[in-house]
């Protein structure tokens, strides 16, 4: 039966109450451990097509009659368009159409950012299209930039009212404190970079809108565009077989969307618009930088009693204020605790969510600090996590925690750091260091799949999600394989079309598999029970495969449907995990090398082991270039961006990327889905930053507390050391 | 646009040489480069080693597989780019490409575009120069150069014979050129001298692919004398007879991280070949 419930849902850490029909969830979990096929690693299914260049991505959507649009971008931090004339661009060759500030949603009259989109063009070729947009008349009334996030939070510029949490008594437990450590930790604004570009074509067919759209979140861009336009939800169809990575920047579909919608509209023909790589450097959304004033008191015993923390979130000119202070709050137990997270409103381009937004940023200043308190302490860091475990969520018990499992895992790894210490020479400095993660990564309701099978004994998951590039197929497939008792190569997946399957969950907030898992699931035991009722009424004896069942029924199918069920009520969803991270700093040169990476995760259940130690992997190396490497650079006199190629955005190379070893705790989550699998996309990266700055502090002593710690900040960093170090010994300060 | 293809340096005419592709495509993409008329060179560029000469024609890639070459070029060719850009790049193009500074490739109106002020000096600079930046503060970025002004290499172009330290100079109020390449003149040909050893070191902000921070090149000479040549610290190639002669750097604010890299990697290229 249908139930109606009130539940809370979570994406990227933000909560919202929503209604939902859930049905009934009323299969057991899976016994632990690997199975037929889920738990077993699986290569991706689609690997052949993507390596042959024939998976179809946005990118190479090609439609007969589409022209090519280009987005005219402020050249200003904050200016007013005063007076625009687009008529010089509709006279150069090529060009179809434009559109001003007002005339697509996004196009902007006021600029609130260098790289804010005012206007756009429709051309034959994308070359005419930009040669257009050089040819637009535009009279600026600049306006004043903000670009500090310091002054405005001073001047109450901000995105929203400052975010408070208070628990206990901060100011008694910080002064009845046997040690307090206070410090101020930075962090730069870093690019997402996917490596296909943002971008969609928009058709219209009669009165429906096709859309196909670089996006994690199919039935999010049919809503939003649906809603922006006054078209009937059905009137939008959403089209994403590949994609080329989001990382949290492709939640909706932006101005190029609307760009293409009304320019496809108004000209009659499809239309593309894709941003250029340096588009993409500039406009496409950032983590945002942070400024966090960090303080804990703790009692010699290495009992933390208290924790404090100022947060500042450099937002840009929209956009939300991420749970920097989350790892604060969550991580370990601590009956004093004072947030308080000011979201600033600059003229920069506005953050989106990037891979666990406000956690890597909050784990960053929060492990940190906790590797500085146990120095002060003499306390062994590991020791110091295991004695302020929390065994509960300010109260609310979590639905289950393997951190501690997760610890004792990641001792054999620590145990390395006195061989480690003893590679070190007189320029090579090396140490280790860890840092613990928490995360969300539940997933939830609604989303649905369907399940079909023929004579043939194959089956197809259909369901419209996306994949973005996680190895979704792989693992929806397995799922449906284990569940109908069918090998893994007669199971596809049909998904990443809104016209071609039911409703699917976004893929953000580490929750596709945790979503649309226990929907494949229940889809497939629909079918199963159909497929074993004909076998009962066949007579057929148990373990008579699939196929010989279902041969009878020629043209006939099995349609399964199933629907995800709901998060248990009053537990804390939450993933955990420890990172141990080896490190070489060279101390004449300030380079430092990242060489060995042993992740422990616990997300519950492991569906494909080799896609989840993929996902590992890549958020290991995409946290080592927000640690060492990237930064997106401003021009301090204009606010523009300066940093717009990958040239001068540093990420980091196949030759930065250390041994990785990836562990998991593979027990479900009893409490969660009939799969008690929790999501991986994120974990991985929110501790890397912090252990590498803890194992360059174990290598050489030197308290690095700003990102990135290019050469520049190692060198400061050791420089201060040892200023300190001689100030110890009473020597000169001056050399 | 035209492509030209003559078959001879005689018939060459204007217009902007063309080679691997991989500096002038781009900077024509991004408009900092006009040209009516581009002119392929590769029929008329010597390519290959022999005999102590390379043709300006032959690619990094070739360059640093070549067991003829001294060291330090090689290993400012390994190190350089990537190996699709090394199969591509060619070392008269690679000597000829300009700075990295984000200004000036933003077409910012400074004083290397012949604007009126070096946005870098004011601006976000700790990639740029910390010697010879009071003017212009672009670091340059070839390896390569730096490799061969250590190595005391001589070029042939279509019109001259000089050394490689000649082919550059310091931008200036009345001269923004870094080169001092005349119109149609056509790089040809790199003579190298024969070293006892040599060397190069580079700094950067991750291990491959990325231009240097600091690049340090040095050749021991046959007398025993040493030859040192720097990459990223000056808006040209720079020579300097010691490392001493870094105690008159001029770093600015954010730069100035750069000069112990420089003075460590010098000490280290030094003892290297001692």
């Amino acid at each position: 039966m249908a139930r109606l419930i009130r539940t809370e849902k979570e994406v990227e850490g933000r909560f919202e109450e929503v209604w939902v029909v859930v049905e009934e969830d009323p299969l057991e979990q899976w016994p632990a451990g690997p199975l037929t096929v889920v738990g077993r690693p699986a290569p991706r299914k689609d690997a052949p097509e993507r390596v042959r260049g024939e998976a179809r991505f946005t990118a190479d959507i090609r439609l007969p009659g589409m022209l090519q649009a280009a987005i005219l971008r402020s050249p200003h931090a904050h200016a007013r368009v005063r007076r625009i004339d687009l008529a010089p661009a509709l006279a150069l060759p090529g060009v179809r159409a434009a559109l001003g500030p007002g005339e697509a949603h996004g196009l902007v009259e006021e600029a609130g950012f260098a790289g804010a989109p005012v206007a756009a063009v429709a051309a034959e070729t994308f070359g005419q299209a930009r040669a257009a947009l050089a040819a637009i008349d535009v009279e600026w009334e600049e306006l004043e930039v903000v670009l500090d996030a310091d002054e405005a939070v001073r001047r109450g510029l901000l995105t929203a009212g400052p975010r408070r949490h208070e628990r206990g008594d901060v100011e008694r437990a910080l002064a009845e404190a046997d040690v307090v450590v206070e410090a101020t930790y930075r962090t730069q604004t870093v690019l997402h970079n996917s490596l296909e570009t943002h971008q969609a074509v928009c058709e219209w067919l009669g009165d429906t809108l096709h859309v196909y759209i670089s996006t994690q979140f199919i039935w999010g861009v049919r809503q939003e565009i649906a809603e922006t336009l006054g078209l009937p939800e059905d009137k939008v169809r959403v089209v994403c077989e590949f994609m080329g990575g989001g990382f949290g920047s492709k939640n909706n579909p932006d101005e190029y969307t609307f760009v293409a919608a009304e320019l496809a509209r108004r000209t009659g023909r499809p239309v593309r618009c894709a941003l250029t790589r340096r588009e993409e450097n500039t406009a496409a959304g950032n983590r945002n930088a942070t400024i966090q004033r960090l303080r804990a008191g703790a009692r010699s015993d290495g009992t933390i009693v208290a924790l404090e923390g100022e947060f500042t979130n450099a937002v840009g000119w929209s956009g939300w204020n991420a749970s920097t202070e989350g790892p604060m709050r969550m991580l370990y137990a601590c009956d004093n605790l004072r947030t308080v997270t000011y979201g600033a409103r600059l003229n920069t381009p506005p953050m989106k969510a990037f891979r666990a937004p406000g956690f890597v940023e909050g784990t960053f200043g929060l492990e940190c600090l906790v590797d500085e308190l146990a120095a002060r302490l003499d306390v062994d860091p590991l020791e110091l996590r295991r004695r302020n475990y929390a065994d509960s969520n300010e109260g609310t018990p979590f639905s289950s925690k393997n951190l501690a499992e997760c610890y004792r895992l990641a001792e054999r790894h620590w145990e390395r750091r006195h061989e480690v210490h003893a590679r070190s020479d007189a320029v090579w400095k090396r140490g280790v260091g860890m840092a613990s993660q928490i995360w969300y990564g539940g997933g939830g309701p609604p989303s649905y799949a369907w399940v079909r099978v023929g004579s043939d004994g194959r089956a197809t998951v259909i369901t419209a999600m996306q994949d973005i590039g996680t190895g979704t197929r792989t693992a929806m497939a397995q799922i449906a394989a284990e569940e109908l008792g069918l090998p893994l190569e007669r199971v596809e997946v049909v998904l990443g079309d809104s016209a071609r399957g039911p409703y699917a969950s976004i893929s953000a907030g580490s929750s596709t598999t945790p979503s649309m898992g226990p929907a494949v699931r229940a889809a497939a035991a629909d079918a199963r029970q159909q497929i074993d009722d004909i076998a009962e009424q066949r007579s057929l004896p148990a373990g008579t495969p699939v196929e010989d069942i279902v041969a009878v029924l020629e043209d006939g199918q099995i349609l399964g449907k199933g629907a995800r069920g709901p998060n248990p009520t009053g537990m804390s969803v939450l993933t955990f995990g420890v990172h141990v991270v080896e490190v070489a700093v060279d101390v004449e040169t300030g380079e430092v090398r990242v060489e060995r990476v042993a992740a422990i995760h616990d997300v519950g259940r492991i569906v494909n082991p080799l896609g989840a130690s993929s996902q590992v992997e890549g958020g290991i190396i995409q946290g080592i270039g927000h640690t060492l490497s990237e930064e997106r650079l401003l021009d301090p006199a204009t606010g523009r961006i300066l940093t717009t190629s990958l040239d001068a955005y540093r990420m980091p190379t196949i030759a930065d990327v250390p041994e990785i070893v990836c562990e998991f705790v593979d027990v479900p989550d009893e409490h969660l889905t009939n799969l008690g699998s929790k999501g991986l996309g994120e974990p991985p990266i929110v501790p890397v930053a912090a252990a590498i700055a803890n194992a360059i502090r174990d290598a050489t002593g030197a308290e690095v507390r700003e990102l990135p710690i290019s050469r520049e900040e190692m060198l400061r960093a050791l420089e201060a050391a040892r200023a300190q170090e001689r100030g110890r010994r009473g020597a000169p300060a001056a050399v | 646009m035209e492509l030209l293809r003559p078959s001879s340096v005689e018939e060459i005419d204007g217009g902007v040489f063309l080679h691997g592709g991989t500096e002038v495509v781009p900077l024509l993409r991004d408009r900092l480069l006009q040209a009516e008329r581009l002119v392929d060179v590769r029929g008329l560029v010597p390519r290959g080693v022999r005999d102590g000469l390379v043709g300006a024609g032959t690619t990094l890639a070739e360059l640093e597989r070549e067991a003829a070459v001294p060291a330090a070029l090689r290993e400012a060719c390994r190190l350089a780019a990537s190996p699709q850009l090394r199969n591509m790049s060619s070392l008269g193009g690679n000597l000829l490409q300009q700075t990295r500074c984000w200004y000036w490739r933003l077409g910012y109106p400074c004083n290397l575009h012949g604007g009126d002020r070096c946005h870098a000096r004011e601006g976000e600079h700790r990639e740029h120069a910390i010697l010879a930046n009071e003017f212009c503060a672009s670091a340059h970025p070839s390896d390569i150069a730096a490799a061969l002004v250590a190595l005391g290499a001589r070029l042939r172009t279509s019109q001259r014979e000089l050394a490689v330290e000649e082919l550059y100079r310091l931008p200036d109020e009345s001269d923004r050129r870094t080169t001092t390449l005349e119109e149609d003149e056509l790089l040809l040909e790199v003579e190298l001298p024969p070293v006892e050893a040599s060397i190069y070191l580079k700094a950067m902000d991750r291990k491959r692919w990325a231009f240097p921070q600091v690049g340090v090149a040095a050749a021991q000479l046959a007398d025993g004398s040493v030859r040192i040549a720097l990459a990223g610290v000056a808006p040209i190639p720079w020579r300097i007879e010691s490392v001493e002669a870094l105690d008159a750097a001029t770093p600015l604010p954010r730069t100035a991280w750069k000069l112990p890299v420089a003075r460590a990697l010098v000490r280290r290229a030094l003892v290297a070949l001692a």
